[in-house]
């Protein structure tokens, strides 16, 4: 969460004798995030003062006032404004200076010009100019006191710390809370602010009952009388500005001012709308209804805490007050709240109402972290103290329930239990001294330290926490580098992955780039992967808070995501030749999804380009099954599988294949349903594959050394003529299964139709290479092979030979 | 005309003749000339021996050879001069323009995302760390309870969490997520082995994040765990020092400063200089104008995460990091936007 802290608020409690830079440097490297700091640039704009004021000889409405800012230094302006006096202390904007449009907001740069004909060298500027706040009614009078001429900035600029608070650091939500931390660490003491007393008696007209102590562990209230509401003074209300709250009247600024200071924030509500005298916290009732603040009726979730009268509830406890129990202009009598509230039901509550985060309620997102039950009477007596000060109150008295009270925690460790855990050695008494500096209350006994956190400090309770506390203010710049020593943990290997890998490089060798898409996809797309919208995947699963529709299923198929990243880049290359190696997501019923890891391939466009070398050729069916055919021989496919008949769903029925393995799909491929092509907007001939990266690891195996042949091949080629409908892959598996282990290889050479082979046949010229491993093969071997593969083409697929 | 003297002006004479050979052909003539079986002058001379007195044959016939040899050596070496002029000549260019485009190629790149993960692994697992990996889709137990994050814990607005739902039914006492950090792992792997425990995780990770230059609700984390006696503080700086001066040589400075996570205390921060600005533009869009990246959070595993899987924490602790893959690949590549990543434009893809 972030706070603002002004560095002269901030000044108030610590002594600060460094430069802003380097306190920021000094809060961010012990642990308390500095997002940035805001400087006021306020270049060219300086402490002037009024010297004489005229009528505009041309404009009734317009005054001309010469303002001096300097020695010698002087300049006559055009304005506006009716609040100027001679005399008068004000900021003085020269030509060149950057302010703020009070009517856009927007920045601009001052330049030269004439008003109704008078030249107006400079500007005199309000408080919105200057980006100070929302005031542009007149131009903001400084203080009596400032030296006329000094830079505006060096002056009045205030710098502001942007702090990025973490939840377990409650204690630091307050101004108080960083002066503390800042104490810690420039070694000087913190100022608390100034507090009344509190009465002890209770009031008589005030009370306060918790229902619910484990929800509320503590519950106080102030009854205060002889409230003036009136606007708060102008110092308190510039420091909620630059706080980066509004300003409302002193009664809200001063709980707000309160809330900003320690970090425990306060309600006040007008006593007389509180029925029966008493606040009660407890559990909202079924179908109770509340009409709060921000003028909204809201029905209360059931159990949510509230703080009500005896009648009817007032307020959403920690979150956010009732519009009936308001402070109004005629209030007089104040009943003001403080309270301790479990912090996960008020996170809860305020989830719910959608008055979480940053642009919920500021009440609720401080409870929601743990603060302490300490703060509470710090808090109110802080505020008594305010409201007197500066709305006239008078404190009738206070009631403050606490059944349980926290008891301190004191925690317990060894001295070397710091080297232990940080692998530095802390001395003794840098130890404590930090600690103290802390405000830990220390106490040793041996090597034993037992250290007691500051009651404000909820984040402490083991010994870790409090070896955090002595390394962040010693410094983490101070741990040594050091490798970690002692047994060696036996790794595990991962074959998946580590073939996973090896396949990675394969489609890389085979000239493909590599994409990362999301996994996370449009459900619209699943419908448009088929002809048909039939669904390829099973039912996803879907995100129920999506960012976008369009990342709101979990993918159960790469396809998708492929064809989008084909679509959106051949709107601007000829070619798309890319893989991608990702999980896809099958839910399980009672169980987290099988995360199958898919490798998907897909082409389109251009194989080769027109150079002085090569003629133009489009990606087709054998580029792709070369690719297969790569990922299978470098990974020693051992052939496994059942091929699947048919086209396959959302591929080109005459143009896909498929294969099974244990029960599931292994692999898909082909050219993509020309139908799908167009409606992704890639070329029809694109061609996809999906294999699965298990299976393909299954079937892969394990590297055998080939010693390389000792005796002579023998080549022969052939030409088997057969009827269209036998395939290619028929012939060479008969000519495989005839020749054995002597055919070394095979090779297609040519695919022949034409008037030598007659209408409705084809003719395959296939060369064989036969080598036998335990001589020379005689030329009466291989013809006596070569006559048992006619014989087997005839018999088998009605082959006969051409000479 | 006979007599060794003889014998050594005729060698002379072959000697020159052959020096002089323009070609192949004109010295196989000389070799005839002289050293020809039928009409050679000191094949020839050779047949002469036998007219002379038998005295002075051995002088005769010594001085015969020294000349026949003379005359081969020198045919010999002019003969290879010779070719070896002529293959000069022939290897010499000839109008060959070598400056012609090649024949085309295309060349396959892995994913910059893919490129940085594996940098990481490399250099993790010399440091003695073993890659595995986990479920992207994960329990809320295992992605924040086990952390130390129970429900309504403020900590978890820092993870925006994407919630899921099962077509196959929903379990209200288990809800299901995509995991927010890698995280979880560091869980499963305690519950899976004993320590000493040495692992890396990368992996993906999802956030419910308004995508910008530096945010994506996709993204890849590589996290790390080392368990044992005596790991501590100092370890898991070194470690991660380490990392820093092998991945980027030394060019980037290294920060190490205090943070806050549920599931590790201490805890820390580690963060490497802007590669953008190096830290002198106040508005700089890729570190906010801190001048830092952040680039992971660390910490020493919480006492209570131990003991939730089983180890014991009075002989047991270690540390645990995570950090954005993307980041570093921002850094490593000079990427100035994080959604190029996910965008898959090939003209981005085909730079790295």
């Amino acid at each position: 969460m972030q706070i603002r802290v002004p560095l002269s608020w901030l000044r108030e409690y610590v002594d600060i004798d460094v430069s802003v830079d380097e306190l920021a440097r000094l809060l961010h490297m012990s642990g308390t995030e500095v997002d940035h700091v805001e400087r006021r640039a306020w270049e060219r704009i300086w402490v002037g003062r009024v010297t004489k004021l005229e009528r505009h000889p041309n404009a009734d409405r317009l005054t001309l006032a010469t303002v001096e800012y300097g020695a010698g230094r002087a300049n006559t302006v055009v304005t506006g404004a009716t609040n100027l006096s001679v005399g008068a202390i004000v900021p003085y904007a020269e030509v060149g200076a950057e302010l703020i449009d009070g009517g856009t907001g927007d920045r601009f740069r001052l330049e030269p010009k004439k008003v109704r004909g008078i030249a107006s060298a400079g500007m005199v500027c309000s408080e919105k100019e200057l980006g100070l706040g929302e005031d542009h009614e007149g131009i903001l009078v400084l203080e009596s006191t400032l030296p006329v001429g000094a830079a505006l900035a060096d002056a009045v600029g205030d710098p502001i710390l942007y702090l990025e608070l973490q939840p377990n650091r409650p204690d630091c939500l307050g101004i108080v809370g960083i002066a503390r931390e800042v104490a810690a660490l420039l070694g000087h003491q913190l100022r608390d602010p100034a507090t009344d007393p509190l009465p002890r008696a209770a009031p008589r007209g005030l009370d306060v009952r918790i229902e619910d102590a484990q929800a509320c562990p503590r519950f106080a209230a102030a009854l205060l009388r002889d409230v003036r509401i009136a606007p708060s003074p102008q110092w308190l209300q510039g420091r909620l500005v630059a706080a980066g709250m509004r300003p409302i009247d002193n009664v809200v600024d001063i709980t707000n001012y309160v809330m900003l200071e320690l970090g425990q924030p306060l309600h006040a509500y007008d006593h007389h709308q509180v029925r029966g005298g008493t606040l009660v916290a407890r559990a909202a009732r079924r179908g109770e209804t509340l009409r709060t603040l921000d003028q909204i009726d809201r029905v209360l979730p059931e159990g949510a805490l509230v703080i009500a009268d005896i009648e009817r509830s007032l307020g959403l406890a920690g979150i956010l007050g009732g519009e009936d129990s308001e402070i109004r202009s005629d209030t007089t009598t104040l009943a003001l709240e403080c309270a301790s509230f479990e912090p996960r039901g008020i996170g809860r509550t305020a989830t719910r109402l959608g008055l979480h985060g940053s642009s919920g309620s500021a009440a609720a997102r401080r409870f929601a972290w743990e603060l302490s039950p300490d703060l509470v009477p710090m808090a109110l007596a802080r505020a008594v103290r305010l409201l007197r000060e500066h709305a006239g109150a008078q404190v009738v008295g206070v009631v403050d329930r606490y059944p349980s009270p926290r008891s301190p925690i004191n925690v317990r460790l060894r001295f070397s239990d710091i080297t232990r855990v940080l692998g530095m050695e802390v001395m003794p008494d840098e130890t404590l001294d930090v600690l103290q500096r802390l405000h830990f209350r220390v106490a040793v006994d041996g090597d034993t330290l037992v250290a007691t956190p500051p009651a404000i400090r909820t984040d402490v309770a083991i010994p870790e926490d409090v070896i955090e506390e002595v390394a962040r203010i010693v410094g983490y710049e101070r741990l040594p580098t050091r490798i970690p020593d002692g047994p060696l943990p036996l790794h595990e290997r991962h074959p998946l992955e580590e073939f996973r890998e090896r396949a990675r490089d394969v489609l890389v060798g085979q000239g493909l780039q590599e994409t990362v898409s999301y996994a996370l996809i449009d459900p619209a797309w699943l419908t448009l992967l088929t002809a048909e919208g039939a669904p390829l995947a099973p039912e996803p699963l879907r995100v129920t808070n999506p960012t976008t529709v369009t990342q709101s299923v979990a993918r159960p198929t790469l396809r998708a995501s492929l064809l989008d990243t084909a679509r959106r880049n051949v709107r601007h290359r000829e070619s798309v030749a890319i893989f991608e190696i990702a999980p896809v997501y099958f839910p399980r019923a009672r169980d987290l999804p099988e995360e199958r890891w898919i490798i998907g391939v897909l082409l389109a466009g251009r194989a080769e380009p027109l150079t002085w070398l090569t003629q133009p050729r489009d990606f087709d069916l054998y580029d792709l099954q070369g690719i297969l055919e790569a990922l299978h021989r470098a990974t020693r496919f051992g052939g496994r599988g059942e091929s699947i008949a048919g086209g396959q769903p959302g591929l080109h029925p005459g143009r896909s294949w498929g294969t099974m393995d244990k029960g599931r799909v292994a692999v898909v491929a082909g050219q993509l349903d020309p139908r799908v092509a167009e409606r992704w907007d890639v070329p029809e001939m694109t061609f996809v594959a999906e294999i699965d990266l298990a299976l393909l690891y299954e079937a892969s195996q394990t590297a055998q050394a080939a010693v390389p042949p000792r005796f002579p091949p023998a080549l022969r080629d052939l030409a088997v003529v057969v009827d269209e409908r036998v395939a290619y892959g028929d012939v060479a598996r008969e000519i495989q299964a005839t020749a054995k282990e002597l055919l070394e290889s095979l090779v297609l050479l040519d695919l022949y139709r034409g008037p030598q082979v007659g209408a409705g046949k084809k003719s395959f010229a296939v060369r064989l290479i036969l080598r036998a491993s335990a001589g020379t093969l005689s030329d009466a071997d291989v013809d006596r092979v070569l006559g048992r593969v006619e014989g087997r083409l005839g018999s088998r697929l009605g082959a006969t030979l051409r000479g | 005309m006979s007599g060794p003297a003889e014998l050594g002006r005729l060698a002379d004479e072959a000697v020159a003749e052959a020096a002089a050979a323009p070609d192949e052909a004109a010295l196989e003539a000389i070799r005839v000339r002289y050293l020809g079986r039928k009409e050679g002058a000191l094949t020839a001379a050779a047949k002469r021996i036998t007219t002379l007195p038998p005295a002075e044959r051995p002088a005769y016939g010594a001085a015969l050879n020294a000349a026949k040899q003379r005359v081969e050596a020198v045919l010999t070496a002019r003969a290879k001069a010779l070719r070896d002029a002529a293959l000069l000549r022939e290897l010499t260019p000839q109008g060959e323009d070598l400056t012609l485009p090649p024949r085309p190629i295309r060349l396959g790149r892995l994913h910059p995302i893919s490129q940085t993960i594996r940098e990481i692994t490399r250099i993790f697992t010399m440091l003695g760390f073993e890659a595995v990996e986990g479920p992207e889709v994960e329990w809320d137990y295992y992605n924040f309870e086990a952390l130390n994050i129970p429900r309504d814990h403020p900590a978890r607005d820092k993870f925006n969490t994407l919630w899921l739902s099962n077509p196959r039914g929903d379990d209200p006492d288990r809800p299901m997520l995509l995991r927010t950090h890698t995280s979880p792992m560091q869980i499963r792997i305690m519950e899976q082995r004993p320590p000493p425990v040495r692992v890396l995780v990368p992996g993906r990770c999802y956030r419910y994040e308004a995508t910008d230059a530096t945010h994506e609700s996709v993204f890849f984390q590589y996290e790390g765990l080392a368990i044992d006696e005596k790991i501590t503080l100092a370890d898991l700086k070194g470690v991660l020092y380490s990392f820093a001066r092998q991945l980027f040589g030394g060019e980037r400075k290294v920060r190490f400063r205090p943070d806050y996570f549920p599931f590790t205390e201490p805890s820390a921060e580690i963060a490497f200089d802007c590669f953008v600005c190096e830290g002198r533009d106040p508005r700089c869009k890729t570190c906010g104008g801190s001048g830092w990246i952040e680039a992971a959070g660390c910490g020493m595993v919480h006492p209570e995460a131990l003991r939730r899987v089983g180890y014991d924490p009075a002989r047991y602790q270690g540390f645990a990091w995570g950090g954005g893959v993307e980041r570093l690949a921002m850094l490593l590549t000079g990427t100035p936007d994080i959604r190029l990543f996910h965008q898959n434009d090939l003209r981005y893809l085909e730079s790295l």
